[in-house]
């Protein structure tokens, strides 16, 4: 067995968004596994992973045909689960976004913060 | 034998400690352990487990910190202690068979067993009998939780 997760810091990067629904559920899900574990975790959402965040767009994602479970319900979940999330500034701007477009409890980092965090994490995940 | 009051067809012993926000249970030992588990509403929430991994034996912890990770297909999340303590035995089976939590909550899916550190004072904070039946049914009310389906071979 490895040594113990906790206090760990993860940074997962997703650049998929809602277009690729099936991009979408694993990174939310290992960002949970994390924080279940004790880790300090965060996702990053860049480049089309930007639009998951927009206001209304997620609910619209359902990723099991066999329940009511939407991309939207991954991402409550992760928060509840305290995992941080975070949008990537430039990439907002590309989708013609604006922080007042996002849905409530992410919070915006530019391009050297996001290098800052990737060295000072334990590891990166990049989806 | 013991009642086995049930809320939405979720069994509810009166003879256990409920940490209801943690979905969680105790039972007290007669050598002073306590053994803690899921409740069936949470075995029910999670769905067909895949996973189950306690934390190792002699891992202390606080009330609250994991005491071990769970998952099924749709959802992965931690088991919070509800007492703070040293770990003194793992359950073994859910190695090779997480789904006892399924078929089993109270009884062979037991998750770890602790040694209380602060048995007294945090025991007060869990509940029991009618008291924790009762507010297990406001839970599972205000959210509209589903009903308690179980596997064949369930026990309570």
């Amino acid at each position: 067995m490895s040594e113990d997760p906790e206090g760990k810091k993860i940074l997962v990067i997703q650049t998929h968004g809602v277009e690729t629904p099936n991009r979408t559920y694993s990174p939310l899900f290992y960002a949970m596994a994390a924080a279940a574990m004790e880790m300090e975790v965060m996702v990053w959402f860049t480049m089309d992973g930007t639009n998951q965040l927009k206001k209304g767009a997620a609910e619209k994602v359902q990723l099991d045909s066999s329940s009511d479970v939407t991309l939207k319900t991954m991402l409550e979940q992760a928060q509840e689960a305290e995992v941080e999330l975070r949008v990537c500034q430039q990439s907002l701007a590309l989708f013609d976004m604006t922080m007042d477009d996002v849905i409530d409890g992410v919070e915006i980092l530019g391009a050297t913060s996001i290098i800052d965090l990737a060295l000072e994490a334990d590891h990166v995940m990049y989806f | 034998m013991t009642e086995n009051p049930e809320v939405r067809g979720c069994v509810l012993p009166l003879n256990l400690h409920y940490n209801v926000g943690d979905h969680t249970w105790v039972a007290m030992n007669d050598d002073g352990t306590a053994t803690v588990g899921m409740t069936d509403v949470a075995q029910n929430l999670a769905g067909p487990l895949l996973h189950a991994k306690p934390k190792k034996v002699g891992v202390v912890r606080k009330k609250g910190k994991p005491v071990g990770t769970v998952e099924s297909s749709k959802w992965v999340g931690p088991v919070k202690s509800p007492l703070s303590g040293e770990i003194v035995a793992v359950n073994e089976t859910l190695a090779s068979d997480a789904q006892v939590i399924n078929r089993s909550p109270y009884k062979d899916g037991w998750i770890v067993k602790l040694r209380p550190s602060q048995l007294d004072e945090e025991l007060a904070t869990l509940l029991t009998g009618q008291p924790a039946v009762d507010a297990y049914r406001e839970r599972i009310e205000t959210e509209d939780l589903k009903a308690c389906e179980h596997v064949e071979g369930f026990e309570a």
